[in-house]
């Protein structure tokens, strides 16, 4: 059986949680995030012709206030960065963690996700930035957690990107 | 080595060489490496020979594994080989079954002997404890408290019984906080391991991030309630162990073996981790050794047994006394039948006995003693049971018996018998009683003829001694008188009132009586002169009978003069007895004219 470890990252309420509740079986309340900053949920799924397990860490959103507790991060075959495509700041803090990770842990198979597309109003990424992340060598999804929309295919793309690894 | 070896071979000759020179150089070269190539040759024979590389290793192998095992408890070997003997194993099974039964033979017996023992031990250990928890205060507590958690009645007894349990063990990869391996106790359910695990380890950074330990320290052991979770940490690996009650501290040293042992044999597995988790089966038996459990000793010890015992001895006397009990009331049942069968003035017909109750058929004579109080003195519930008795005219002896005394209420002093039909009576009975008895007994049922020959008539016997009475009086007159003597008043008050009482007894009887007053005289004087005299005693005696009121009709003087004397006249007193009047009594047994 082959596992993985995923960490979902990304600023306070951006739907990291939003995200991964669509997706995975999760056993541990919410309260988890406030207490020790992290909730661990679990999905397996099948890709290259095997079943792969996936444990998501579901790591309490980076702002102004608290950091990122980096030690969660260790042993992370890949993560999904989160923003919130209504906040070009939770963009910018975003990657600028991605900087921050890459730097401690070396380059780590990621997706760049990009929640709420269903508020187009109050979209704020403009096309151009979205394909110059993708030129940067992102994996970028415009997702929405309500509607389920490329949520899957965000998990699916990283599952792939780890198995490559 | 041997590629060099190979280099250095001699060179064939060319033809464009020249012959001296070759010759001298083959001369030098042989001089030189001649000896090295001999060796070289021997080795690339010995190489190149399956045989002899066979030889080589045979002299070793045995010596080699020796070693090796002597090395420490390393499973590397067990599980190199392990292949190949299961497939020997199975290889000879195919070929021949009986080769390896016969090998197994001695050692099969006794394990299946202990395994089966083992079996009824568990079997009966956890009826006891079963039975022990279900009769006891504390198994109802415990009942309760299932029902109110709503967990099964065999957690609680569990939690509660047992001083502590390993539940779950997790082999955790360190850096990543997948889960490696996960072993259960039996009947514990569990969290899904992989997020458990990842919880596990992110509490773990959580409280070292927390509490800045600086450097590699990490947490012991957390608990909550009942269950504690137990961890110890290697270089590349997290072992965790959760508990239920609590363990001894020995078992720390238990885990912290079983952990180094882990890292030792899975350590470049544990480096390379890239999340397969495959490699790490092996290590299920090391933590498998860690799934231990103690229970509470018993208190009393033998308790347990006891329950058991108790128990099956109450299942056993409720058995007999209920097969007693039913023995018991069917003997009683048939007591009674026999009792009820025997009773004069009973015949049963038939009897059964269906859905509990009794069903009996027949005849009761209604002078037969009643079959429900029988019934009850016998023990049984009157109502339990259906007496279908039909009245009848019963011809048993003591039936007719009965019937007849009911009938003829016969008087004290008569005692009445039946004998196959004739009914007698005995004893003294009044003539009337006497007369009713011999009127009516014969139209009794059962009665067929009737005794009375030891039957006295009490009138009969009245009247003979009044009879008797009356002819013994002697009623004296002076010499040629016809006045009684004086003092004979008495004599003659006694005889009026017997006379009296004989006229009534005799019409009781049913007949007539006839009393003779005959006068006497002595034999002195002459006959002629006698006669009238006693005629004229005799009349004396009716007169003053009449006069007292008796009914003259049935009296009768008359004179005897010396004819009849009632002693000889050898003495004045015999004279004087002579110059009388005396009784006689007849009784005629004729019906009275009405």
């Amino acid at each position: 059986m082959l596992q993985k470890k995923v960490c979902m990252l990304g600023s306070f309420s951006v739907g990291k949680t939003s995200l991964v509740r669509r997706f995975v079986e999760s056993i541990f309340s919410e309260q988890y995030h406030t207490t020790i900053g992290v909730k661990v949920d679990k999905k397996v799924v099948r890709a290259v012709s095997q079943d792969v397990t996936l444990v998501f860490w579901d790591i309490h959103g980076e702002d102004v206030f608290q950091k990122v507790q980096i030690s969660y991060l260790r042993g992370m075959s890949g993560y999904l960065l989160v923003a919130d495509g209504t906040r070009r700041q939770t963009l910018e803090d975003a990657l600028a963690l991605a900087t921050r990770i890459t730097e401690t842990m070396g380059k780590i198979p990621a997706v760049l996700v990009l929640n709420k597309c269903d508020l187009t109003a109050q979209w704020e990424i403009e096309p151009d930035r979205e394909s110059k992340l993708a030129a940067d060598g992102w994996r970028v999804f415009r997702s929405s957690a309500k509607t389920g929309e490329s949520v899957e295919e965000a998990f699916s793309q990283l599952t792939l990107a780890m198995l490559k690894q | 080595m041997p590629e060099q070896a190979q280099r250095r071979a001699p060179i064939p000759p060319t033809p464009e060489s020249q012959p001296e020179d070759k010759q001298a150089l083959d001369e030098l070269r042989h001089l030189i490496v001649a000896p090295e190539q001999e060796g070289l040759q021997e080795i690339r024979e010995r190489l190149d020979s399956k045989e002899r590389r066979a030889e080589d290793v045979s002299s070793v192998v045995a010596e080699a594994i020796q070693m090796r095992r002597e090395q420490g408890d390393d499973q590397a070997l067990a599980e190199a080989l392990a292949p190949t003997i299961q497939e020997t194993l199975r290889e000879s099974v195919r070929k021949d079954p009986q080769v390896l039964a016969d090998a197994l033979f001695p050692v099969m017996g006794p394990a299946i002997r202990k395994s089966i023992s083992e079996t009824l031990r568990t079997m009966l250990e956890s009826f006891n404890e079963a039975l022990e928890h279900s009769l006891s205060m504390r198994g109802i507590q415990w009942r309760i408290e299932a029902f109110r958690t709503g967990k099964p009645f065999a957690e609680i007894v569990l939690m509660h019984s047992l001083l502590y349990r390993v539940e779950q063990v997790f082999l955790i990869h360190r850096e990543t906080g997948l889960v490696l391996n996960h072993v259960v106790a039996p009947s514990v359910t569990t969290q899904d391991p992989e997020m458990v695990a990842g919880m596990l380890s992110a509490i773990q950074q959580f409280a070292r991030d927390s509490f800045k330990s600086a450097g590699e320290e990490t947490l012991g052991s957390m608990n909550f309630e009942e269950v504690e979770i137990w961890i110890e940490v290697s270089p590349d690996a997290v072992l965790a162990a959760v508990i239920r009650g609590h363990a001894p501290s020995d078992y720390r040293l238990a885990m912290k073996e079983a952990l180094e042992n882990i890292q030792q044999n899975f350590s470049s597995a544990l480096a390379n981790f890239k999340g397969e988790t495959g490699p790490f089966r092996a290590a299920g038996d090391r933590l498998h050794q860690l799934l231990e459990s103690r229970f509470k000793e018993k208190q009393g010890g033998t308790g347990r047994p006891r329950a058991a015992m108790v128990a099956a001895g109450v299942v056993l006397a409720i058995v007999l006394g209920w097969v007693g009990y039913s023995s018991y009331l069917l003997w009683e049942w048939s007591r009674f039948l026999a009792a009820l069968r025997q009773q004069p003035g009973i015949a049963v017909i038939s009897v059964n006995k269906s859905g509990g109750r009794f069903r009996v058929q027949g005849f009761r004579d209604p002078l037969a003693p009643d079959p429900g109080k029988l019934l009850s003195e016998a023990g049984f519930d009157p109502k339990k049971a259906d007496l279908e008795l039909m009245p009848f005219y019963s011809v048993d002896d003591v039936i007719v018996l009965r019937r007849a005394k009911e009938l003829l209420h016969p008087p004290t002093g008569v005692r009445l018998s039946e004998k196959n039909g004739e009914l007698r009576a005995e004893g003294v009975a009044p003539s009337k009683w006497i007369a009713h008895f011999e009127e009516r007994a014969p139209w009794i049922a059962g009665v067929n003829s009737i005794d009375v020959s030891h039957l006295q008539n009490t009138d009969r016997i009245e009247f003979n001694r009044l009879k008797s009475a009356l002819e013994s009086a002697v009623l004296v007159f002076p010499l040629g008188r016809t006045e009684l003597e004086p003092g004979q008043e008495a004599t003659l008050g006694q005889g009026e009132k017997d006379l009296q009482a004989l006229i009534i007894q005799a019409e009781r009887l049913g007949g007539a009586v006839t009393v003779d007053i005959v006068g006497h005289t002595d034999s002195t004087g002459v006959e002629a002169a006698n006669l009238p005299l006693s005629r004229q005693r005799a009349d004396q005696i009716f007169n003053v009978l009449r006069r007292a009121g008796v009914k003259t009709a049935s009296l009768r003087p008359r004179g005897v003069a010396t004819s009849e004397p009632l002693r000889t006249e050898v003495t004045e007193e015999g004279r004087r007895y002579n110059r009388s009047v005396t009784f006689k009594v007849a009784f005629s047994p004729a019906p009275p004219v009405h």
